[in-house]
């Protein structure tokens, strides 16, 4: 058995010219890009039903439940809490809006931008059927609070958001 | 100040907000415009208040620190996607900004930054009088 070496001296005379730093530089930008919207995204594996489109900005959640009840909360910042559903089947919970853009003070000026405006949904398995006519939800810096009861009817309702003040 | 010391796994998925000594600092999304006579920063900063968030700029540094009250849900928890800590950032303005002017408003979670740039000496025109 021969080693055969990975490049000889004509392969690496042959290489081509374009594989210079630029093409690093943007290989290694694209990674970092692939890198920042992977951990970006949220940590846990979709569960069934849960709606997760690659590149789309997804509010991060918390869920806790006992006995009796649900509470999910979001990061929801900027968003104009009219612009917010919440709706509520028997096992999911569907958050949706839109972020709007503070354009109207800063124009076309933008010289740099982190947050994701445009129209957003997530929908959430929930660990056990819930009551739909038992639903509040609250929002409040920024922060959506769900509170679901838990129960075993089966209808489908919109949940009005509370604005705090 | 927070502490950035990352906490363990183990500690971070502990549901109890009262035990919130070990923070961590995240580092929030922020849009950024430049217009003609203003800087525009619009930091997304869920969960704090005008009276936790910190802004100063000094030596041309424009830094936020953002203090968030512990987040716990009351129950078991079963998801858990962020964690409990403020929220930090620094950016480098230069000079050409107007520090007193500085003004910061927090509504819905974001918090908008406006530094006014400096203005520009005008060339003054000295009158001359004739003898």
């Amino acid at each position: 058995m021969s080693l055969i070496p990975f490049r000889t001296k004509r392969s690496l005379g042959m290489e081509p010219a374009s594989f210079s730093t630029s093409s690093l530089t943007d290989f290694r930008n694209e990674m970092n890009r692939l890198f920042e919207g992977f951990f970006n995204r949220p940590s846990v594996a979709p569960g069934w039903f849960e709606t997760i489109e690659p590149g789309r900005w997804l509010p991060t959640i918390d869920m806790a439940e006992s006995d009796e009840t649900i509470r999910v909360r979001a990061d929801l910042p900027g968003i104009d809490p009219n612009d917010v559903d919440v709706s509520v089947s028997e096992d999911r919970l569907v958050i949706s809006g839109e972020k709007k853009t503070e354009a109207e003070s800063v124009g076309n000026g933008w010289t740099h931008r982190e947050s994701h405006p445009g129209g957003f949904s997530r929908a959430i398995p929930l660990p056990e059927a819930v009551d739909p006519s038992k639903v509040a939800a609250h929002y409040d810096k920024g922060v959506l609070t769900v509170n679901l009861t838990k129960s075993p009817t089966s209808a489908s309702r919109k949940v009005p958001v509370i604005t705090a003040s | 100040m927070i502490a950035s010391s990352p906490t363990s796994p183990a500690e971070r998925n502990q549901l109890s907000g009262s035990s919130a000594e070990q923070r961590l600092t995240y580092r929030p999304n922020v849009d950024v415009a430049t217009c003609d006579d203003i800087l525009v920063l619009i930091a997304d900063i869920p969960g704090s208040s005008a009276s936790a968030i910190d802004v100063q700029v000094e030596d041309g540094v424009l830094s936020i620190d953002a203090a968030v009250p512990a987040r716990s849900l009351p129950g078991t928890a079963v998801r858990r996607e962020y964690g409990i800590g403020g929220y930090q950032r620094s950016f480098q303005i230069g000079a050409d900004f107007d520090a007193s002017q500085t003004a910061a408003t927090y509504r819905n979670g974001v918090l908008t930054i406006r530094v006014p740039r400096l203005a520009a000496e005008q060339p003054r025109t000295i009158p001359i009088t004739a003898g």
